[in-house]
C-alpha cells in the first residue's frame, strides 16, 4: 500500500438541517487520478471546498499528505492546488497578471513566477491575450487559466470541480495531457465531473457519493466486480454509476408521460 | 409542426409582455432579502404618484393660464419641460440597469413589425413616459377649458408630440443600449456621468462669475430652438390661438418631420437588432491580433512594476496583494474616477467659501478652513475601507486557498489605501495651499496628526466590517452597489466619533492657548491607534477564518 494522499475520517458537514456531507472516509493513494461522482446536490462540491479549506467541516478529520489540515492549514495549502466551483479568479486581472499574483502568493520567486506564467499561458494557448482581462476570456478560457494558477507552483495535490465544464475538445485533449503528466510524476489528483465517460477515460480510482453519503470507493474493476450484471458484460462506469444510485429507469418512465412530445 | 394552432397577436402580446414585467416585480419583492426593498418601493410611488398628479395640476393650471391670458406664444415653454423630462431622465437612470431585456423578446416568433411596436409599447411602460403622457393630457384638458376653438389642433399637436417623444426616447434608449453593452464604454459612460453630476457644482459659481458676459451669448442661439419639438408644438397651438394657418401648418409639418425621421431611424435600430445584432463584448474576442501587438510592448514595460519586489520591507504576499488593488483601482472606471472627487471638491468649496469668492462673508480663514476640509475628504476616501471586499468577487476564494496568513491580505489593502488617501490628500493640501494660503504651522502639523489619527484609527473598524458585513459590488455598475446596513451604520458611526475627538483637541488647543497641544495629542493618538491596527491582524486573521464561508457565499453570486 502506496502513501495516502487524501484521508477523512467522519467528515461531516451541515447547514442548518440539512447534512450535506454525511460522515464519509475517503481514502485516496498518491498518484492516483482519482474520480469523485454523484448526482447534483450529493454534496460533491462541499467535499471539495472542506479539502481544500474553503469550507470549515462540522466534525470530522482531514489529512492531506499525512497533515491534519485544522491544525497545518498553510503547510497543506503549500501543497495543494485547486481549480474551485466557480473558478475563483480575479476578473480584473489580465490572465499573465492573476498568474503572477498566484504564484508570489504560494511563495515562489520573481523569476520562478514569471518563467512558470509565460510557459502555462503557452501551453493553454492563452499567451496571445496578454492584454485582456480576464472578464472578457470565454468560459473555457476561464477554465484553462484556472488550472494554469492552479498548478503554477507544483502541487502535490490537484483538486479540480467539473475542469471540462465548457472546454472545447482540443483544449480538453491538452488539459488531459498535462493531467497525465502530472499523475505519471506522482501528483494526485481528485476530479468531480458530470461526464462520466472523461471519468471513465481518465480516472483509475473512484468514489460515488450520494445524499451526501459515500457510497461507494475503489478501482474501476473493483467497483464492476461490485455490481451484478450478465456473465462477459463490461459495465460502463455510467451502468455502476446509475446501479450504485439507483435511479435507472427513472428518467424513461417520466418521458413516457409525455404523449406529446414529438 | 409544433402544436400551434394561432400566433397571438399584437395587443396579445403586449398584455403578455405587461404581465411578465408585473410578475418579474412581483416576484423580486416576494425574495426573502428584498421584503426591506417593498417599504422603498412603497414611498419611492408614493412619492412618484404625488408628482404627477401635482404637476398634471401645475401643467392644466398652467395650459389654461397661457391660453386663457392670450400667451399663447409662451405655449412652448411647458412642451419644452416634458420634452426634456422625457428624453433626458430616461439617460439618468440608464447606467443602474435595467430588470429587463426588451431584447430576449426575439425568441419567441415576432414579426419585425411586432417587434417594432412592441418596442414601442415597451417606451409607454416608463415612469418618464406614463407621468408625461399625464402632463399632457391635462394641458389638453387645459386648453380645451380655456380656448375650446384650440382643442383639434392642441390634441393633434400633442399626439405627434407624444408619439416623437416615445420614438425619440427608445431611439436614444437603444443606442445607449448599444454603447452600455461594452464594458469599457460603460464603465466610461458611469464615469463620466458620475463627474458630470460632482461638475453640476461649479455652476453656481460659474454663473456668478461669468453669467452677466455670457448672457448676450446664449440669446443668441435661442432661435435655433424653433426648430425643436417643444418650439413647435407651442408654435401650432399658438397659430390655432391666433388663427394663423401658416403656423399651424408649419408647426405641424415640422412634427410630422421630426416623427418621420426619428420612426425611421428606431425602425433601422430595432431591424439591426431583429437581425440578430450582437453588441456585447465582441471587440474582445475578435482583438487577438491587436492584442499579439500589445503584448510585445508590454514585454518591455515588465519588471520591478510586474511582480511584487518592488515594495520592500514586507512580505511578497503582501506586496502582491498591493499591486493587485493597484490595478483593480485602474480598472474600476468608477473608482478611478471618484480619485478626482477631492480636488474638484477642495477647487469647489475654495471656490464658493475661499479668498475672493462672491460669498465673501461667508469666506474663512485657513486657519480652520484646513482642518475642516480635511476632515471632509478623509471622509470620503475612507469609506470603501469599511467593504473592502467589495470588487473580489470569486476571487476571494483564491486568499483562502492560498498559504498565507489572511492578515497579509488586510495588510495589502491597507497599505495600498493609505498610500492613496496620502496621495489624495497631498494633492488636495497642495491646491489648499494655492487656494486659501498656509494655516499656522501648529495647525498644519495638527491637521496632519488628525488626518493620520483618522485613517488608522479606523483601519481596524473598517477591516472588521469588511469581513463581518460584506457585500458584493460589480464593475460598471450603479443599481444596489451599497455597502451593507450596517457596515454604512456602523463608518458613521466611527466617523462621528472620530470627528468629534478630533474636535475637542483642537478646541482644546485653542482654549489652553499652545497652538502645538493637539499636534502633539494627535501624535500620541496616532502612535496608539497603529499599535492597536498590529495588534489586532491577528485577531482579525482567525475572524476572517470564522466568516469565509459568509464572505465566499455573498461575494461569489
Amino acid at each position: 500500500m502506496g502513501e495516502i494522499a487524501i484521508a477523512t475520517e467522519e467528515l461531516t458537514r451541515t447547514f442548518g438541517a440539512l447534512t450535506a456531507v454525511d460522515a464519509i472516509d475517503l481514502k485516496v493513494q498518491a498518484g492516483h487520478f482519482f474520480g469523485f461522482l454523484g448526482p447534483n446536490g450529493a454534496g460533491k462540491s462541499t467535499t471539495i471546498k472542506m479539502l481544500t479549506g474553503l469550507l470549515a467541516p462540522t466534525s470530522g478529520r482531514m489529512e492531506l499528505l499525512g497533515l491534519d489540515f485544522q491544525k497545518h492549514p498553510v503547510e497543506v495549502k503549500r501543497q495543494i492546488g485547486v481549480v474551485p466551483e466557480g473558478m475563483g479568479l480575479f476578473e480584473r486581472l489580465t490572465g499573465v497578471e492573476y498568474l503572477r499574483f498566484v504564484g508570489r502568493m504560494y511563495g515562489l520567486d520573481r523569476a520562478t513566477t514569471e518563467k512558470r506564467a509565460e510557459e502555462l499561458l503557452e501551453f493553454m494557448q492563452l499567451a496571445d491575450r496578454e492584454k485582456t482581462l480576464i472578464a472578457d476570456y470565454s468560459h473555457g478560457m476561464q477554465k484553462k487559466l484556472a488550472l494554469a494558477a492552479a498548478v503554477i507552483h507544483g502541487p502535490r495535490i490537484l483538486f479540480l470541480d467539473e475542469p471540462f465544464e465548457g472546454v472545447d475538445a482540443l483544449a480538453a485533449g491538452a488539459l488531459k495531457a498535462l493531467l497525465g503528466r502530472m499523475t505519471e510524476r506522482g501528483a494526485t489528483i481528485f476530479l468531480t465531473s458530470h461526464v462520466l465517460e472523461i471519468v471513465e477515460r481518465l480516472c483509475s480510482h473512484v468514489a460515488i457519493i450520494h445524499q451526501g453519503r459515500l457510497v461507494a470507493q475503489g478501482s474501476l474493476e473493483e467497483l464492476r466486480a461490485g455490481v451484478a450484471g450478465s456473465e462477459g458484460e463490461t459495465k460502463t462506469l455510467e451502468q455502476i454509476f446509475l446501479s450504485i444510485v439507483g435511479q435507472s429507469g427513472a428518467e424513461q418512465a417520466r418521458l413516457e408521460e409525455l404523449t406529446w412530445l414529438t | 409542426m409544433a402544436d400551434v394552432a394561432q400566433m397571438p397577436g399584437v395587443l396579445a402580446q403586449l398584455r403578455l409582455i405587461a404581465g411578465l414585467r408585473w410578475s418579474l416585480l412581483k416576484n423580486g419583492l416576494q425574495r426573502k432579502h428584498s421584503r426591506w426593498d417593498l417599504l422603498g418601493v412603497t414611498f419611492v410611488g408614493v412619492f412618484g404618484a404625488s408628482l404627477v398628479l401635482g404637476l398634471s395640476v401645475a401643467f392644466y393650471a398652467g395650459a389654461y393660464a397661457i391660453l386663457g391670458k392670450n400667451r399663447a406664444n409662451w405655449m412652448a415653454i411647458p412642451f419644452w419641460a416634458i420634452f426634456l423630462w422625457w428624453q433626458v431622465f430616461p439617460i439618468f437612470v440608464a447606467g443602474f440597469g435595467a430588470n429587463f431585456e426588451f431584447k430576449t423578446l426575439l425568441r419567441f416568433p415576432l414579426s419585425r413589425r411586432t417587434f417594432y411596436l412592441l418596442g414601442l409599447g415597451y417606451g409607454f411602460a416608463d415612469f418618464a413616459a406614463v407621468s408625461a403622457v399625464c402632463w399632457v393630457t391635462a394641458m389638453v384638458l387645459g386648453a380645451a377649458v380655456a380656448r375650446p376653438e384650440a382643442l383639434p389642433v392642441m390634441a393633434g399637436v400633442s399626439v405627434l408630440f407624444v408619439l416623437i417623444n416615445v420614438t425619440l426616447e427608445r431611439l436614444i434608449g437603444s443606442w445607449l443600449e448599444k454603447i452600455l453593452a461594452k464594458r469599457k464604454t460603460r464603465e466610461l459612460f458611469i464615469g463620466l456621468f458620475v463627474l458630470s453630476m460632482v461638475s453640476l457644482n461649479f455652476l453656481n459659481p460659474l454663473l456668478q462669475r461669468y453669467g452677466r458676459a455670457a448672457s448676450p451669448k446664449i440669446l443668441e442661439y435661442l432661435p435655433y430652438l424653433a426648430w425643436l419639438p417643444g418650439s413647435l408644438a407651442g408654435s401650432a397651438v399658438a397659430g390655432s390661438v391666433r388663427g394663423d394657418p401658416r403656423a399651424i401648418l408649419l408647426g405641424m409639418a415640422g412634427l410630422c418631420v421630426w416623427l418621420g425621421v426619428t420612426s425611421g431611424l428606431l425602425w433601422r435600430r430595432f431591424a439591426a437588432q431583429y437581425r440578430g445584432e450582437e453588441i456585447s463584448e465582441s471587440a474582445a474576442s475578435a482583438s487577438a491580433k491587436k492584442n499579439k501587438a500589445l503584448a510585445a510592448s508590454a514585454e518591455k514595460a515588465k519588471g520591478q512594476s510586474a511582480n511584487g519586489e518592488w515594495l520592500p520591507l514586507v512580505p511578497a504576499t503582501v506586496a502582491a496583494v498591493v499591486l493587485k488593488e493597484f490595478r483593480y483601482l485602474t480598472r474600476n472606471g468608477m473608482a478611478f474616477f471618484t480619485l478626482l472627487l477631492p480636488p474638484i471638491m477642495v477647487v469647489f468649496f475654495t471656490l464658493q467659501f475661499g479668498k475672493g469668492s462672491p460669498l465673501r462673508e461667508h469666506s474663512l480663514k485657513p486657519e480652520m478652513f484646513f482642518p475642516a476640509i480635511m476632515a471632509y475628504l478623509i471622509l470620503i476616501l475612507i469609506s470603501p475601507a469599511y467593504n473592502a471586499f467589495a470588487f473580489e468577487g470569486k476571487g476571494i476564494q483564491t486568499y483562502f486557498m492560498a498559504p498565507l496568513r489572511f492578515q497579509d491580505v488586510l495588510l495589502g489593502k491597507n497599505l495600498f489605501l493609505v498610500a492613496l488617501v496620502t496621495l489624495e490628500l497631498s494633492l488636495s493640501l497642495a491646491l489648499l495651499v494655492w487656494r486659501v494660503g498656509w494655516p499656522s504651522t501648529a495647525m498644519f502639523a495638527a491637521t496632519i496628526g488628525a488626518g493620520a489619527f483618522a485613517v488608522i484609527g479606523q483601519l481596524t473598524i473598517a477591516n472588521w466590517s469588511s469581513l463581518s458585513f460584506p457585500k458584493k459590488m460589480e464593475f460598471g455598475k450603479m443599481k444596489g452597489q451599497r455597502n451593507s446596513g450596517v457596515a454604512v451604520w456602523t463608518a458613521l458611526g466611527v466617523q462621528i466619533v472620530v470627528a468629534a475627538v478630533c474636535t475637542v483637541i483642537i478646541l482644546a488647543g485653542r482654549l489652553l492657548g499652545n497652538p502645538w497641544i493637539p499636534a502633539l495629542a494627535f501624535t500620541g493618538l496616532t502612535a496608539a491607534a497603529a499599535g492597536g491596527y498590529v495588534a489586532s491582524l491577528g485577531t482579525l486573521s482567525r475572524l476572517a477564518e470564522e466568516k469565509k464561508e459568509l464572505l465566499m457565499e455573498t461575494l461569489c453570486r
